[in-house]
């Protein structure tokens, strides 16, 4: 894909040049970065991940599944033991806490792969190793005229290294 | 370049530091290194042959016997659970109350997590004897549709534990996803390919650090009430049980205290040595020493308050029953690992109000083992001490471990020691990325 792909050795410079290309128009920003930082996020306007409901669904799977596993063994062999009812919630209240705390953990891990859209054999053509080390990296699509602007847009915030492809 | 400061700095660290030292250990390993892996080994092979011996004869040869039917193995395998419990609080509760402190430790206080539980989990399989049984406890659709008895704490055990090992585990696994990454990038050949392969293809865009970010938030706030009930529903083993010296409401409190103050112990034991091996004083420093010793100082007094508490309720209850066997316990035949105990858990760690101790790494290190012994101790006498002097004098008894479970103990130390060398060299033992993050953000309010 044409576009210009620049390299900035801090944090502060990226976010002022996200904030720049998408004043300018440039949206479909592909941004790299080796730590984790909630200013990359605000400054793309991204504020919710759709893990959370996952990890809900995982939670409230395990604590019915808990109860289920539970209720319906003891119904299936109703077989009194200590004296106890048969549904003896206050000791099944345990598994169905584990059950749930185990499904919200799965879930969690299995949304995360879905939506960051992984396990990936290939990496990226834009992604370079040292954004793994104490590069960020934004990768404008564009072409023609508005590459030209892309890239003095980021020559301009303080990019380090900037590559135009064609 | 973000050049900034991490906790108390010996020098100024930039992210490409982080990277190249905290990967530096990742390398041909040297013949001292080869030496403990093979120690430990031969330590494992001792404790396996142990194990192969009493399948062949029988049960017989370790030295549990009525009345004392839970021993070694049982002290073990709760010890080992106690020593996991320090790796979730500081990676998962401490990363919820946003303390900076546990950036550098969690890596490796997870590890330790992950192979204490893999330690535990052995002990009961061992103590079933038969252990080719051991899938009775799993609840499965068996031809008689008889199930598990989930009214049991043994049961509630079977899946406490069960969820800690995988929760812990994704947790682990998850943080070093982007650690994996580093690696990949940095290495060559098939050790390339493996760290690619683990790493899932990661790259740090903006969309998967989003998505990380709230997994690994929500995993730690489910992990969180998780340390404290997994060593709560062990301790239900016990004080669900009408032993006198069980059968206690404060037993739940009284474990997860315990644990954590065993944990946090385990955690120096380790941590010592390897930032000295691998040269990483740069990133955990005596701050960080000294904010453990600080959290290994409350918990002593919690453990010493329970301890107080026991004997208290029991003189308080009027129970002849139980005021024998409290009053055995300190007196008796086990008077020695009691006093012991008392000594390792409530005595030695006073010396941590002193700042001196708290900063002296050399201190530390003989101070958390005395710990580790008083903890192995504490559970030794809580559960040995019980059972060899219950209700009938007719029952009373002493229990001596056998050379095979003394064997199998110590091949569990083994055991437990040589996944973690083999973690230390082949994973960075601190977060590359929590590092990183944090240095950058302190570069970030800087300017």
């Amino acid at each position: 894909m044409s576009g210009v792909l620049a390299q900035y050795d801090t944090l502060d410079g990226t976010v002022e040049a996200i904030g720049r290309l998408r004043a300018a128009g440039h949206s479909e920003l592909q941004i790299f970065s080796p730590i984790p930082s909630p200013e990359l996020e605000e400054a793309m306007d991204i504020h919710s991940s759709p893990v959370r409901i996952w990890t809900l669904i995982g939670g409230i799977t395990g604590c019915v599944t808990g109860l289920l596993l539970t209720s319906g063994t003891s119904l299936g062999y109703p077989m009194v033991t200590q004296g106890k009812p048969i549904v003896s919630l206050p000791p099944f209240v345990v598994f169905m806490f584990e059950l749930t705390v185990l499904l919200t953990g799965i879930f969690g891990l299995v949304a995360l792969l879905v939506h960051a859209r992984r396990p990936v054999i290939h990496l990226d053509p834009n992604y370079r190793t040292n954004f793994s080390v104490d590069r960020w990296g934004v990768f404008v699509p564009a072409d023609g005229e508005r590459r030209s602007e892309a890239e003095r847009l980021v020559r301009e915030t303080g990019a380090v290294d900037v590559e135009v492809s064609q | 370049m973000a050049t900034v400061e991490l906790e108390t700095p010996r020098k100024r660290l930039t992210l490409a530091d982080a990277n190249r030292d905290i990967t530096r250990p990742i390398q041909k390993p040297a013949g001292r290194y080869v030496l403990l892996v093979l120690l430990t080994m031969a330590g494992i092979a001792l404790g396996a042959g142990a194990w192969f011996y009493q399948i062949a004869v029988g049960l017989g040869v370790a030295g549990i016997t009525h009345p004392v039917m839970w021993g070694v193995y049982i002290t073990s395998f709760v010890f080992w659970v106690g020593i996991a419990h320090s790796g979730t609080l500081i990676s998962a509760i401490l990363f919820l109350f946003r303390s900076g402190w546990r950036t550098t430790i969690n890596r490796s206080a997870e590890a330790m997590t992950i192979f204490s539980v893999m330690t535990a989990g052995l002990f009961p399989l061992i103590h079933l004897g038969r252990v080719w049984y051991f899938y009775y406890l799993m609840p499965y659709p068996s031809q008689r549709q008889i199930w598990p008895d989930f009214r049991s704490p043994l049961v509630m055990d079977v899946f406490a534990v069960g969820t800690y090992f995988t929760i812990s585990l994704l947790f682990w696994y998850t943080g070093l996803i982007p650690d994996l990454a580093v690696l990949r990038d940095k290495v060559a050949g098939i050790r390339h390919k493996i760290y690619g392969a683990l790493s899932l293809g990661w790259q740090g865009t903006v969309n998967e650090w989003r998505h990380y970010r709230r997994v690994y938030l929500y995993m730690a706030g489910v992990a969180t009430p998780l340390v404290l009930s997994v060593h709560s529903v062990v301790s239900w083993d016990f004080a669900l049980a009408i032993v006198p010296g069980w059968h206690s409401t404060i037993f739940a409190p009284y474990f997860v205290a315990g644990a954590i103050y065993s944990g946090v112990a385990m955690v120096m034991t380790l941590m010592i040595p390897l930032r000295w091996a691998f040269g990483l004083e740069d990133y955990v420093t005596e701050d960080h020493f000294e904010n453990m010793s600080k959290l290994l100082l409350l918990t002593s007094w919690i453990v010493a308050y329970s301890y107080a508490t026991e004997f208290f309720l029991v003189w308080y209850s009027g129970d002849p029953i139980e005021i024998e066997s409290f009053r055995w316990r300190a007196t008796g035949a086990y008077a020695l690992p009691f006093w012991a105990m008392i000594f390792c858990n409530t005595v030695i760690p006073q010396t941590l109000w002193f700042k001196k101790v708290r900063r002296s790494v050399h201190a530390l290190f003989v101070l958390s083992i005395f710990v580790n012994i008083g903890m192995w101790y504490e559970r030794f006498v809580i559960f040995v001490s019980s059972l060899a002097h219950e209700y009938e004098p007719a029952s009373w008894g002493i229990y001596r471990p056998s050379w095979v479970e003394i064997s199998i103990l110590i091949g569990s130390f083994c055991w437990f020691f040589f996944w973690f060398l083999l973690f230390s060299k082949t994973l960075p033992v601190i977060s590359i990325a929590e590092v990183k993050e944090h240095l950058a953000h302190e570069h970030h309010g800087e300017s």
